[in-house]
């Protein structure tokens, strides 16, 4: 500005100039010189005039570029994504994010003959969920379930993330022992989790220390809790044991690439004490994949005729999980065992199972244990067909034959059952899933004559998630 | 295993080994320190000042507790530091440029008690300054009082009153002169700041924003501003291109330090931010105040700095305008006298 400013006023002077040497050199007389001279000085301070105008007009601008970039510091985010609806502060110190999804379910059984079973579209899950981070490390979730036409709160606690490597949970939330329980609902690969999730703790309240070391290739979770019956949750305890529950899982070749990097592995259990009364016995029934109740305890609601726990409940949950490219293998196997007294007799009953599912995508995207995002949407036309997985599973669950008679009815509770299972899961987008499969259940035991009744249930699901 | 325990043996175990290894991983409050950190949030001349001081300070505390200070800053308008306190900015330390600022935050966000300014000597203020004018070699203009400043003509460069400490000062230290040299009257003054104003063409959020105006950016005939900075610029930033000029009479400017209690509770810094206030006071930090030229209150440095300083004629805000509340709400409320004169858009 300044070297155009002298150089205009150069200019200037120099035609002035000019202009009084061709007036003295025609013989002006020395009035016009004068003349000249005034001129020259009022083009100077008319130049002048401009420049500050120009440089006031230059700092204007600069200062609001600063009043902005001030404001964009204590602006608030107001955003919207695959990962749901959010509010945030400027510095991130404070998050609200409202997310949530919808199941539509439809079971259908086949061959149900002996004991027929309604086929029915239901609302297997309708979770709102409200995430909120507050001074940057103290985060809150809540998630209630409208599904079933029921109203429970599924999770609600309060993480303080003192370090990737220690943070602290206290709370409602999953124990972390079963691997397909931990998975989310949104991401299972089959409608319904396998025959494992029977025997591990769903939500339970208490204290967890969690973290991660290795960039999280190594990750931790040991808790106390107060203590559910197997594939339970609970909102109260209903004795005053309480039960401990840890977990560790290993991604070795996380950091190092190769075919080796899905590659995770790990080990959980829970051990406490756990005793039942008659209003709440502490113990659970075992459930197929189509819901239906294949084993329970005796229990008609009086002493001599009720089951309780009575004692030592102990897990133990060996899991693994492989995702390559378009391939992925996940299992799990689970022991669970109780001690149990009815009247005078007392024993201690374990119940084992395991599963292992296989997922493969038919499009050129990438298994996940944390669901599929497609590389081309669902669009309606050839180039966005989503993401097609065909999943197949097969698993087992037996129950101590210590348990019969004396603890549950070998006429009414099956002492093993088995399932295989396949499907198809159309991932639409991040958000819409289609799933569509069917499982075969066999039992060992559990009726009059022979083995209970075969189940065969075709399930149907549309998912929405944000 | 007694059914009736709480923990099974194990579980006990695992529950102390849980809370320790938090303790342990996490660290927390418990952890022991030898170094400690403060913030002091400042208005906006005084960088310089602090760098020097806090280094001084560092070096005192060091030797005589062995423990590391480490004290950041903030700087801005006033106001607006203020007003970020106000709003959580975990300031340790205040040091602004006018007691209403502090009040500001004693008032609304009750972080120290409301007689902050009785538990340092001289109302809280360490040093004083005041507010003089800063023109362009030769005085080209031939401004030499507060008068000269209305003229046609002449640019003004002021930073904004709702954000600067120092350009509320300007605006009280013009408005006193107009009543001295008005018989006291009030409608004469209102005419004359209106004039004043109305020949700016910019207003920079804080003093050395404005500073940066006049001299960086070529803009403005005269800057108002704080007297330290006006001698900065004049003998440090732009030798032999400024010229300081001393209006007739102005205001003399008290600006004060307090310790925000509440957080300094909350880190555990309350016995060294105490200190670094108090060492304001002790004739090593005098003199890094009169060094930056502002005016200290020890008798002995002030006499040694003497020369350093201009002859001035000063008025109080106590005496012209009846205190910072008074002025506060009367000029710089929001539809105050300032809203209602302010025209910008030059």
């Amino acid at each position: 500005m300044l070297l155009r400013n002298r150089f205009t006023r150069f200019l200037v002077s120099a035609a002035a100039g000019l202009t009084v040497f061709v007036a003295g050199a025609a013989g002006s007389p020395p009035l016009r010189a004068e003349e000249a001279a005034a001129d020259s000085k009022a083009a100077d301070e008319k130049i002048d005039e401009v420049d500050q105008r120009v440089r006031i007009l230059e700092r204007k601008a600069e200062l609001k570029a600063e009043a902005d970039a001030e404001g964009q510091k204590t602006a608030g985010l107001v955003g919207a994504g695959k990962d749901g609806f959010f509010l945030k502060s400027a510095d991130g110190s404070f998050i609200l994010k409202i997310r949530g999804y919808l199941q539509t379910d439809g079971r259908a059984f086949s061959s149900d003959q002996v004991k027929p079973v309604v086929d029915t579209f239901l609302i297997r899950r309708a979770r709102p969920i409200v995430e909120v981070t507050v001074g940057k490390i103290f985060d809150f979730r809540i998630m209630t379930d409208f599904g079933e036409g029921k109203t429970v709160l599924q999770d609600a606690y309060m993480d303080a993330r003192f370090s990737p490597k220690a943070s602290l949970r206290t709370g409602k939330f999953k124990a972390p022992v079963g691997l397909e329980r931990l998975q989310s609902a949104t991401d299972n690969f089959f409608v319904e989790r396998a025959l494992p999730t029977n025997l591990v703790p769903n939500r339970d309240i208490g204290l967890e220390l969690w973290g991660g070391f290795v960039d999280g290739a190594i990750s931790y979770a040991v808790g106390v809790f107060n203590g559910v019956a197997d594939g339970g949750s609970a909102d109260a305890d209903i004795n005053s044991t309480k039960e401990v529950a840890a977990r560790v899982f290993v991604l070795p070749f996380k950091k190092s690439g190769g075919w080796a990097q899905g590659l995770g592995f790990g080990v959980a259990g829970s051990a406490g004490d756990n005793d039942g009364t008659l209003s709440t016995p502490g113990l659970s029934s075992y459930k197929t994949t189509g819901q239906q109740t294949f084993f329970s305890f005796l229990n008609d609601g009086k002493a001599p005729g009720t089951v309780l726990a009575n004692g030592s409940h102990k897990r133990l949950a060996p899991q693994a999980y492989l995702f390559v490219g378009r391939f992925g293998l996940l299992a799990e196997w689970v022991r669970s065992t109780q001690k149990v007294i009815l009247g005078t007799n007392r024993d201690e009953i374990a119940a084992k199972s395991w599963q292992a599912t296989a997922t493969f995508l038919l499009t050129s995207d990438k298994a996940s244990v944390k669901g599929v995002g497609p590389k081309h949407p669902f669009d309606a036309t050839p180039r966005g067909p989503g993401a097609i997985e065909l999943v197949a599973r097969a698993g087992a669950l037996s129950v101590d034959e210590d348990a019969f008679p004396l603890f549950a009815n070998p006429t009414a509770s099956a002492q093993s059952a088995r399932e295989v299972g396949a499907g198809v899961n159309w991932y639409l987008t991040r958000n819409v899933k289609f799933m569509l499969d069917g499982v075969r259940t066999r039992f060992g035991g559990g009726a009059a004559t022979g083995d209970r009744e075969d189940e065969r249930v075709l399930f149907s699901r549309v998912q929405i998630s944000f | 295993m007694n059914p009736k325990t709480v923990l099974p043996g194990i579980g006990r175990w695992v529950a102390i080994a849980l809370i320790a290894s938090f303790l342990v991983t996490a660290g927390g409050p418990w952890a022991a320190s030898g170094e400690v950190a403060l913030l002091n949030v400042s208005y906006d001349p005084t960088r310089e000042l602090y760098q020097d001081y806090n280094a001084a300070f560092a070096k005192y505390w060091k030797e005589k507790t062995g423990q590391t200070v480490t004290v950041r800053q903030s700087h801005g308008g006033s106001g607006k530091q203020a007003r970020s306190v106000i709003d959580g900015l975990e300031a340790d330390v205040v040091t602004l440029a006018l007691a209403y600022d502090v009040d500001a935050i004693a008032e609304n966000a009750r972080l120290f008690p409301r007689n902050w300014q009785t538990r340092l000597a001289d109302n809280s203020c360490p040093y004083t300054s005041t507010l003089v004018f800063l023109v362009r070699k030769g005085n080209p203009k031939n401004i030499k009082d507060w008068g000269d400043l209305a003229r046609a003509g002449i640019s003004v460069v002021t930073p904004n009153p709702k954000t600067s400490g120092a350009a509320r000062w300007n605006y009280l230290a013009a408005w006193g002169w107009a009543l001295k040299n008005n018989g006291n009257d009030e409608a004469r003054a209102r005419a004359f700041v209106a004039a004043i104003y109305k020949n700016v063409p910019v207003l920079d959020s804080g003093a050395r924003g404005a500073t940066t105006t006049f001299i960086e950016r070529g803009i403005g005939d005269v800057l108002i501003n704080w007297e330290n900075e006006v001698l900065l610029a004049a003998r440090e930033l732009g030798v032999g291109k400024f010229e300081m000029v001393v209006p007739s009479s102005t205001i003399l400017a008290e600006p004060p330090v307090a310790l925000v209690d509440r957080f300094a509770d909350k880190h555990g810094t309350k016995a060294v931010a105490q200190a670094y206030l108090d060492y304001l006071y002790s004739p090593a930090g005098q003199e890094i105040a009169a060094k930056h030229y502002y005016r200290p209150r020890d008798p002995k440095v002030l006499a040694q700095y003497a020369s350093q300083f201009p002859k001035v004629t000063l008025f109080t805000i106590d005496e012209m305008f009846g205190g910072w509340q008074k002025a506060q709400k009367t000029h710089f409320a929001d539809g105050g006298i300032f809203d209602q004169l302010y025209q910008p858009g030059r």
